[in-house]
C-alpha cells in the first residue's frame, strides 16, 4: 500500500450497484458491436471462401461476370489456350449453376449451387475432395458441402447413418457419395459437386464446351503481374484474367453494392456504440452529480480542475475495460453458438479486438469528457 | 505516550516533523482593511461585509463568532480565495487577493488548511485514505512518505487504532479528528474553521477544538476558526465579533497559554 491512492477506483466501486449497471451497459454495446461487425466480416468472407479455396492464382471469368450466382459461361478453348503457355502448369476448367434441390424428407423444393469440376486434380483445396474425386466419375454422382444449411435435410445424419441419400437435383436422382467442406454464405444455402459430364446432364440447355471459372495454375508465381497482363492481351475482352484477389474483390463488390448489407451492419455497430455511450454517460453525469459536494470540497482544499476531470476520465477508462473483458468473453460463446446455426465463420480476430477496444475506450472517454463539464457548477465557495 | 511526556518537558514549541516547515515569517499572516462584499446585483444586491479591517499574527488562534448572517463565513471564503475580492485590499500569506487569478488562489488554498462544519470527508475512502489524498497535492513527497506522515497524523488526533476504517464506520467525532488530520498533514500555513463543532455533541466537540488547538500550537500553526459555539471559546488567543457584517472592536478574550498549559490539557482530555 506504498502507492498513491487509487481514487477514482475506489470511487467507482464504492457505488456496487451503479458499477454493475455501468459494466453491463459497456458489456452490452461491447457484444452488440462484435455482433455486427463480426455478422458482416463473417458475410463477407464466407461469400469468397469459394474464391480462396481454387488451387491456382490467375483465374478466367466472362468479362460480364458479377457473383458466383449470376455469372456467364465462356468457351474452355480460351482457357485451354493458355496450356500452350510454358509458365502454366496446369489449368481446370468449372461450369456452375444454381440448380434445384428436392429434400428428399419433405419434399420441398430449395436452391443448391451446383458446380461442375474435373476429375483428374482437384480445383479446390478443401477437405475431404481429394480423395473423394475418384467417386465423382461415375453417373449422377455428387458431393455435398457439409457446411449446407439444415433446410436441405438432414444429409449429413443420413451419412453418418451410412444411410443412401438420393435426393432429385432439377428433377434428375443423383447419389451422394460422399461430403465435402466448403461453407455456405449469405448467398449460397448449399453446394454441390459433380463431374463436367453429371453436370451437363443436370442442365441440358448447357453447351459442352462452356464453362464460367477458369483456374491457372502456374509454375513460378513471382511471374504473376506480367502473366495476367500477357494472357489477358492473348485472350481478348470476352474474358477477365483476374488474380484470386481480384476475383474475391469482384464478388465482395457484388454484395458490398448491391445489397444493403454493409450499410445495415455498419448501422448496426453504431447503434451499439451509441448505447454504451449513453448508458455511460447517464452513469457518469448522475455519478458526478451526486459527488458535487465532495468535488467542491476537494476544490477548495486545492484540488484543480484538472484533477477532478482526471478522475472521471479515469472511471471512464475503467469501465471501458470492465465492460470490454466480459463483453468480449460473452461474444466469444455467441459467435460459437452462432456458427452453429449458420455455417458463418464468426471469429474473435485480434485487428477487431484491438479496434474494439480502442472503439469502447473512446465511448467511455467521450461520455466522461461530456461528463466532466457538471464539474465546473461545483462552487468551492458553497460548502462552508 | 513518551512523546506527550516528552513535550510537556521540552516545554515551547516542540515542531513536528510531519508539518511543512513553517516559513519564519514575520508580518501578519492574514491583513485586510476596507473590505466590502455584496450579493446579488441592482437591486436585489446585499451587502454582506462592511469596511472590514482584521490582521491575523503567525500563530495566532483566532475566533470569528457572531451570530447567523453576520457574514462570518463570506469573509472565511474571501480569506480562503474561495470568492472574489470586490472592495478593499487583502493579503493571506503573502498572496494579495485583489483581482488575483484563479491559480494564484489554487496555490494559495493548497497552502491552508479546511475544517469544514461537516467533516467533508470522501465516503468511499478509509480514514487513512482521506488523510492520504493530500498527498495527491504534493507530488514530490513520495507514496511512502506520505502515508507515514498520514499514520503519524491520525495518530495524533488518536485514531490511531482506526486507520482502514471506512468513514462510515467511525463516530462524529471521530470523523472531525480525520478531517483535522486530512487538514493539518500536508503542513499548512494556516487554518481556516469553518463551525467545526457545529454537528458533535459538547464531549467530541470539544475534544475537537482541544486537539486542533494542541497540534495547532506545537506546529505554531495559526487558525481562524468561525464559530458561535460559546463554549470553545477559551482555547482562542483573540475573539472577533461581527455583527451585521461589522466586526466589532477585537477583544482579547484569553492570555495566550503557554505550551505547557495546552499539553497538559490536552493530555488530560485525550486519555
Amino acid at each position: 500500500m506504498s502507492q498513491r491512492i487509487a481514487l477514482s477506483w475506489l470511487q467507482l466501486r464504492h457505488e456496487k450497484m451503479k458499477l454493475f449497471a455501468a459494466v453491463a451497459g459497456v458489456m452490452v454495446s461491447v457484444i452488440l458491436m462484435w455482433m455486427q461487425l463480426g455478422l458482416m466480416k463473417a458475410l463477407f468472407a464466407s461469400a469468397v471462401r469459394f474464391h480462396g479455396s481454387l488451387n491456382g492464382e490467375l483465374v478466367l471469368v466472362h468479362s460480364q461476370y458479377e457473383h458466383l450466382l449470376h455469372s456467364k459461361p465462356f468457351s474452355s478453348r480460351l482457357l485451354y489456350r493458355l496450356l500452350g503457355s510454358s509458365a502454366v502448369d496446369d489449368v481446370f476448367a468449372i461450369s456452375m449453376a444454381p440448380s434445384e434441390w428436392k429434400n428428399p424428407w419433405n419434399g420441398e423444393m430449395r436452391s443448391v449451387q451446383c458446380y461442375g469440376i474435373e476429375t483428374d486434380q482437384p480445383c479446390l483445396s478443401i477437405s475431404g475432395l481429394p480423395e473423394q474425386l475418384q467417386e465423382l466419375r461415375s453417373t449422377d454422382q455428387f458431393l455435398y458441402d457439409r457446411g449446407s444449411r439444415p433446410r436441405f435435410g438432414d444429409v449429413i445424419g443420413a451419412v453418418e447413418r451410412k444411410e443412401p441419400v438420393e435426393p432429385e437435383i432439377n428433377r434428375r436422382r443423383m447419389i451422394l457419395s460422399g461430403l465435402v467442406d466448403l461453407g455456405a454464405s449469405f448467398g449460397v444455402d448449399g453446394s454441390i459437386l459433380v463431374s463436367h459430364a453429371n453436370f451437363l446432364r443436370l442442365f441440358s440447355e448447357r453447351k459442352p464446351g462452356m464453362i464460367d471459372v477458369g483456374v491457372v495454375r502456374l509454375r513460378d508465381t513471382s511471374l504473376l503481374p506480367e502473366l495476367q497482363k500477357q494472357f489477358q492481351e492473348q485472350l481478348g475482352k470476352e474474358v477477365s484474367v483476374l488474380t484470386v484477389e481480384q476475383f474475391k474483390d469482384r464478388e465482395l463488390r457484388y454484395w458490398k453494392s448491391a445489397t444493403p448489407i454493409g450499410v445495415i451492419f455498419t448501422a448496426g455497430t453504431v447503434v451499439g456504440f451509441f448505447i454504451g455511450f449513453i448508458v455511460v454517460y447517464q452513469i457518469l453525469y448522475t455519478d458526478v452529480t451526486n459527488h458535487l459536494p465532495q468535488y467542491a470540497t476537494m476544490k477548495a482544499m486545492g484540488f484543480s480542475n484538472g484533477y477532478l476531470y482526471r478522475l472521471v476520465l479515469e472511471q471512464s477508462l475503467q469501465l471501458a475495460v470492465l465492460g470490454y473483458i466480459p463483453g468480449t468473453f460473452i461474444t466469444a460463446l455467441l459467435y460459437a453458438g452462432l456458427q452453429k446455426a449458420t455455417q458463418l465463420p464468426l471469429e474473435l480476430d485480434l485487428t477487431r479486438g484491438v479496434a474494439l477496444i480502442a472503439v469502447t475506450v473512446m465511448m467511455c472517454a467521450f461520455s466522461g469528457v461530456l461528463a466532466v463539464r457538471k464539474l465546473a457548477s461545483a462552487d468551492p465557495a458553497e460548502v462552508f | 505516550m513518551t512523546s506527550k511526556t516528552l513535550r510537556i518537558e521540552s516545554g515551547e514549541s516542540t515542531r513536528r516533523s510531519y508539518g511543512g516547515a513553517l516559513p519564519a515569517s514575520h508580518g501578519p499572516v492574514i491583513s485586510g482593511e476596507g473590505i466590502n462584499f455584496s450579493f446579488g446585483q441592482g437591486e436585489l444586491q446585499k451587502q454582506i461585509l462592511f469596511d472590514v479591517q482584521l490582521e491575523i499574527q503567525p500563530g495566532e488562534i483566532v475566533l470569528l463568532t457572531g451570530p447567523s448572517g453576520s457574514g462570518k463565513t463570506t469573509l472565511l471564503t474571501l480569506i480562503a480565495g474561495l470568492r472574489t475580492l470586490q472592495e478593499g485590499r487583502l493579503n493571506v500569506l503573502g498572496h494579495s487577493l485583489c483581482q488575483a487569478p484563479q491559480q494564484n488562489l489554487l496555490d494559495l488554498r493548497r497552502k491552508i488548511g479546511f475544517i469544514f462544519q461537516a467533516h467533508n470527508l470522501l465516503p468511499y475512502l478509509t480514514a487513512l485514505q482521506n488523510v492520504q489524498v493530500m498527498f495527491d497535492l504534493q507530488p514530490h513527497v513520495s507514496p511512502a512518505e506520505g502515508r507515514d506522515r498520514a499514520v503519524a497524523m491520525l495518530k495524533d488526533v488518536g485514531l490511531g487504532d482506526r486507520l482502514n476504517y471506512h468513514v462510515s464506520r467511525l463516530s462524529g467525532g471521530q470523523r472531525q479528528r480525520v478531517a483535522i488530520a486530512r487538514a493539518l498533514v500536508g503542513g499548512p500555513q494556516l487554518v481556516l474553521a469553518d463551525e467545526p463543532t457545529a454537528a458533535l455533541d459538547s464531549v467530541s466537540g470539544r475534544e475537537v477544538v482541544n486537539i486542533l488547538q494542541r497540534l495547532a500550537r506545537e506546529q505554531g500553526r495559526p487558525i481562524l476558526m468561525v464559530t458561535h459555539d460559546a463554549r470553545v471559546l477559551d482555547i482562542a488567543d483573540r475573539v472577533l465579533e461581527m455583527q451585521d457584517g461589522r466586526l466589532q472592536t477585537n477583544t482579547v478574550r484569553t492570555e495566550r497559554p503557554s505550551a505547557h498549559q495546552s499539553a497538559t490539557a490536552a493530555s488530560a482530555l485525550s486519555t
